[in-house]
């Protein structure tokens, strides 16, 4: 199956807010958009495999936002989660970016052109204001290159998507993405890099990942903003109860989702 | 209204005073410069003067708001003098560029008449760092780099020198943070920058850039003159493109290189060739794509970027 972006004109796509030039004022670029889903399609369908449940609980307009789990030596589980949904609701996803890939050259770039946005309050804040789908991986650097032992285990929890889900009145969809934290084992961390832009160097086990079967599971939308009015966003003590909730549902997902699986390589 | 305008013999000064010209309700436009007179303006008469004015003196200063302003019924004063001249420096710049503004504002707070004060600044005065957001809204840091170039500096201090008497008693003070206006004669680094054939952009970075044209300068400080809004405003322009359109757009080649090496080859460039352009007050926009969030100003002013930019011709480059 191919995106739904290369038969779309970038006029036509939803979501994309066209300064003028071709371009979001975020530098996303729906040519170079389409081809770089275009180059992951045999990546997502014949090499990792990957199948995807629940696509239904992610909204096709408005305000939204997605959670997932964050593993593996590079962020491939960001690149099947943005293909993924645009093949099955057409809707663009704009991850949402650790603060130092600004600092890299050539990756800063591609990760605009195919509408990753770093994660600074107002960046986000204007893209939930303007209706767009986000993903947010709340484990943050920490959850890239996590040794194999604390696979799928969420130790570092960053609390924003709550407050932003809370003030924007975005409902928060967790999403469960099984493989990307067994397929690339990561040895270690070579710190000492902060002076190139960098928190840390992964060292992978192997040169590439594990052709391992991955699945996205979406699960039911929490509605935040049901119970709680857009002031409570001030509210710290609101906020991290909020993100736990949201940490636990996304436990119980990937719980689910690792039993469901019928089998890693096959 | 009747309009007090410096900085008048400059292309933005002068498509102002024809703006206001323009405009029923403005009675008369006293325009300001340093020069005896500045070509393509309006001849004087009954709706227009010019004063020929060295604002870094004080009795200039006094004897101008309280002379030809007072018998001008002048309530409103739009300042926009600053250097453009990277190269030049020193403390004759610096009265210019600081001196001159903390002249005029404090005069006008004094003045019984005025009840407008808009100053035009630069969306340079911000600092900008890689993990900052790619919007900068009026609230981010301001570029406090003692190592800036005075150029810089300059600004930043102009700027927050208005920015101090806003919450003062006396005339409504706005500070109008306008984003590089892309023509000629109006102090722009990235004209220079496109003045050469081939462009240097630091390699593996593509920032966004954001361009105003002169009709929508006019336009915001139209829009900040006519109402009574206190505080500072972002002014972007209508155009926002990666910095390698812009170099396409204009006919320029567009040759990345690697960043450390553009700093020496601009500076002997400008050593050589004499242009104006200075890679290290712009690397960090080279890098960091960082835009003007104008939500204030649409909110407030009411204003909205329209025009967009006539992309310089190689003709209008090398003149």
């Amino acid at each position: 199956m191919s995106s739904s972006l290369i038969h779309r004109p970038a006029v036509a796509l939803r979501g994309f807010h066209d300064e003028g030039h071709g371009f979001d004022m975020f530098g996303l670029h729906p040519p170079t958009l389409r081809r770089s889903l275009a180059l992951g399609g045999p990546l997502c369908d014949r090499y990792f495999r990957t199948r995807s449940y629940g696509i239904e609980h992610v909204p096709r307009d408005g305000a939204a936002i997605l959670v997932a789990n964050h593993g593996g030596a590079l962020p491939v589980d960001g690149t099947l989660l943005v293909l993924d949904v645009d093949r099955k609701t057409g809707r663009i996803v704009r991850p949402i970016a650790d603060r130092f890939v600004p600092a890299l050259p050539l990756v800063s770039t591609w990760f605009a052109r195919t509408g990753a946005v770093v994660g600074t309050h107002a960046n986000v804040s204007r893209l939930l204001a303007r209706g767009e789908l986000i993903a947010i991986w709340p484990e943050g650097a920490a959850g890239i290159a996590k040794p194999a032992r604390d696979r799928y285990q969420m130790k570092t929890w960053q609390v924003g998507h709550a407050e932003l889900a809370i003030r924007y009145r975005a409902p928060i969809v967790p999403v469960a993405i099984v493989g990307a934290e067994e397929a690339w084992p990561v040895l270690g961390r070579i710190r000492g890099f902060r002076r190139f832009g960098v928190p840390f160097l992964p060292v992978p086990f192997l040169p590439v990942p594990l052709p391992l079967r991955h699945a996205i599971y979406y699960g039911a939308p929490i509605a935040l903003h049901d119970e709680l009015p857009p002031d409570a966003a001030d509210d710290p003590g609101v906020v991290a109860r909020a993100a736990a909730r949201v940490r636990l549902a996304l436990s119980e997902l990937l719980h689910d989702a690792r039993n469901s699986r019928a089998g890693r390589w096959l | 209204m009747n309009v007090l305008v410096t900085g008048a013999t400059t292309p933005l000064g002068r498509a102002l005073v024809e703006h206001l010209l323009a405009l029923r309700d403005v009675g008369h436009v006293l325009a300001v410069g340093a020069e005896h007179w500045g070509p393509g303006l309006p001849s004087d008469g009954t709706r227009f003067s010019y004063e020929q004015v060295d604002l870094t003196r004080g009795r200039s200063v006094h004897d101008l708001l309280y002379g030809p302003a007072r018998t001008c019924g002048i309530d409103t004063v739009l300042h926009g003098v600053l250097h453009r001249a990277v190269r030049d420096q020193g403390e004759r710049i610096h009265a210019i560029n600081v001196e001159a503004t903390r002249l005029l504002v404090q005069a006008c707070v004094r003045h019984p008449d005025i009840r407008r004060f808009v100053l035009r600044s630069g969306g340079e005065v911000y600092a900008i760092r890689s993990d900052e957001p790619n919007l900068l809204d009026e609230d981010r840091p301001l570029a406090f780099d003692a190592g800036a170039p005075q150029w810089l500096r300059d600004r930043v201090e102009a700027d927050l020198t208005t920015c101090a008497q806003i919450g003062t008693a006396g005339p409504a003070i706005a500070v109008l943070r306008c984003a590089e206006i892309l023509a000629r004669g109006t102090g722009s680094q990235l004209w220079d920058y496109l003045g050469s054939r081939v462009c240097l952009r630091p390699l593996g970075f593509d920032p966004m850039i954001n361009v105003l044209s002169i009709d929508d300068a006019v336009a915001a400080a139209v829009a900040a003159l006519s109402c009574d809004a206190r505080g500072a405003f972002n002014i972007p322009g209508f155009d926002t493109l990666p910095l390698s359109q812009l170099i396409a757009r204009s006919g320029r080649h567009d040759v990345p290189v690697p960043g450390p090496l553009l700093a020496p080859l601009y500076r002997l460039r400008t050593r050589t060739v004499g242009f104006e352009f200075r890679y290290d007050l712009n690397v960090r926009r080279f890098h960091v794509g960082a835009l003007l969030d104008g939500g204030r100003a649409r909110a407030v002013l009411g204003y909205q970027p329209r025009h967009p930019i006539a992309f310089p011709s190689h003709a209008a480059l090398a003149a």
